[in-house]
């Protein structure tokens, strides 16, 4: 397995009185700056809405500076990031069981009609598996993530994620395949 | 369904990722089922999140975030803060009626008998007597503490 594909450098931390530790407001910038975008597509594409992922993503953040985590780099803040942003992703989930089965896709921005399409057939093969399917190859084939951080940020344990993302990325690739898509083919 | 892996996974991620395919590993790729999805499945999720994560799209504010973020710390340190004084005013409420319900029936019989004594018809005059009942002017006191702490304990907290 690859090492995390978003390799940061470290964030400026600084003490308070009480002996809580949490960056400053530069500090914050810089983090989301480096991670906003990813943790944003990470989102979208694993509960398949726009608006909902913005909001998921600050909550991500109030969750994440109330925590005062202060993390030894910002691949371990970035670590942390994802399991608040999962197991918000999880709650909603869980309260809007009847509807996980249909994920909407929405292409609000407008861009190249190849993106639209490539992006429409990718979220359209993801929306047919189960949420946890979708955050798993997000975070094992986009992030790099191991298993063991997979294993972490799902709440599963470690030695499921290789048979457990073997068969979610036969799920996808198959659904990729109804939509026309041929490993052949240059998609990027 | 099996869960038959391929010991070429690895390079076929780090190809498919960076679309750099050595003519062998291409061919592995071609002949191996494994490695074919795998490389489907990476390609199409780094051009999907290649596609998502767009610099065009806009993100919410960090500020925004920020402030929000400074404000519920603010709210909970004020809260805090102030635990201690509501922590005493419950207690003060709570001995003030604990006090109450004790002595109720005994003050009771000396509030009737000092107020009894007054005379409101020359009222002025009764006036310092009943005030300087020291039963009377610890009732009194205890009623307006109690009050005041259940008027601040029922106040909407501060935002």
């Amino acid at each position: 397995m690859i090492p995390m594909a978003l390799s940061l450098p470290r964030t400026e931390t600084s003490s308070h009185a009480a002996g809580a530790v949490t960056m400053d407001e530069a500090a914050f910038r810089r983090l989301y700056q480096r991670t906003a975008r990813p943790l944003r597509a990470y989102l979208a594409r694993c509960c398949g809405d726009f608006a909902l992922a913005d909001d998921l993503l600050q909550e991500a953040y109030l969750r994440f500076l109330r925590s005062g985590f202060e993390g030894e780099d910002d691949d371990h803040r970035k670590n942390y990031l994802y399991r608040i942003a999962t197991n918000l992703m999880r709650d909603h989930f869980r309260r809007k069981r009847p509807e996980t089965d249909e994920v909407p896709e929405r292409d609000e921005a407008p861009g190249h009609d190849v993106a639209i399409h490539l992006r429409s057939d990718v979220g359209g093969a993801m929306a047919e598996l189960s949420p946890r399917d979708r955050q798993m190859l997000w975070l094992a084939y986009v992030e790099g993530a191991s298993h063991r951080e997979i294993a972490k940020a799902l709440g599963l344990r470690a030695t499921s994620i290789r048979s457990m993302l073997f068969r979610a990325r036969q799920r996808l690739a198959e659904q990729l395949k109804v939509r026309g898509l041929r490993p052949q083919e240059e998609v990027s | 369904m099996s869960t038959k892996t391929c010991p070429h996974e690895d390079a076929v991620n780090a190809a498919a990722r960076s679309g750099d395919w050595s003519p062998e590993l291409r061919a592995h790729r071609d002949g191996c089922m494994t490695c074919a999805e795998l490389s489907l499945v990476v390609a199409a999720l780094a051009a999907d999140a290649e596609s998502l994560s767009d610099e065009s799209i806009a993100l919410p504010d960090p500020g925004l975030i920020w402030m929000r973020s400074r404000l519920a710390a603010r709210e909970r340190n004020f809260r805090r803060a102030t635990r201690g004084i509501v922590m005493v005013q419950r207690a003060a409420v709570a001995v003030a009626a604990a006090i109450g319900l004790a002595f109720a029936p005994g003050l009771w019989n000396l509030v009737k008998g000092a107020v009894s004594g007054l005379s409101f018809g020359s009222s002025i005059a009764g006036l310092p007597r009943a005030a300087g009942s020291p039963l009377l002017v610890l009732v009194i006191s205890l009623t307006v503490l109690g009050l005041l702490a259940i008027s601040e304990l029922t106040a909407a907290p501060e935002r």
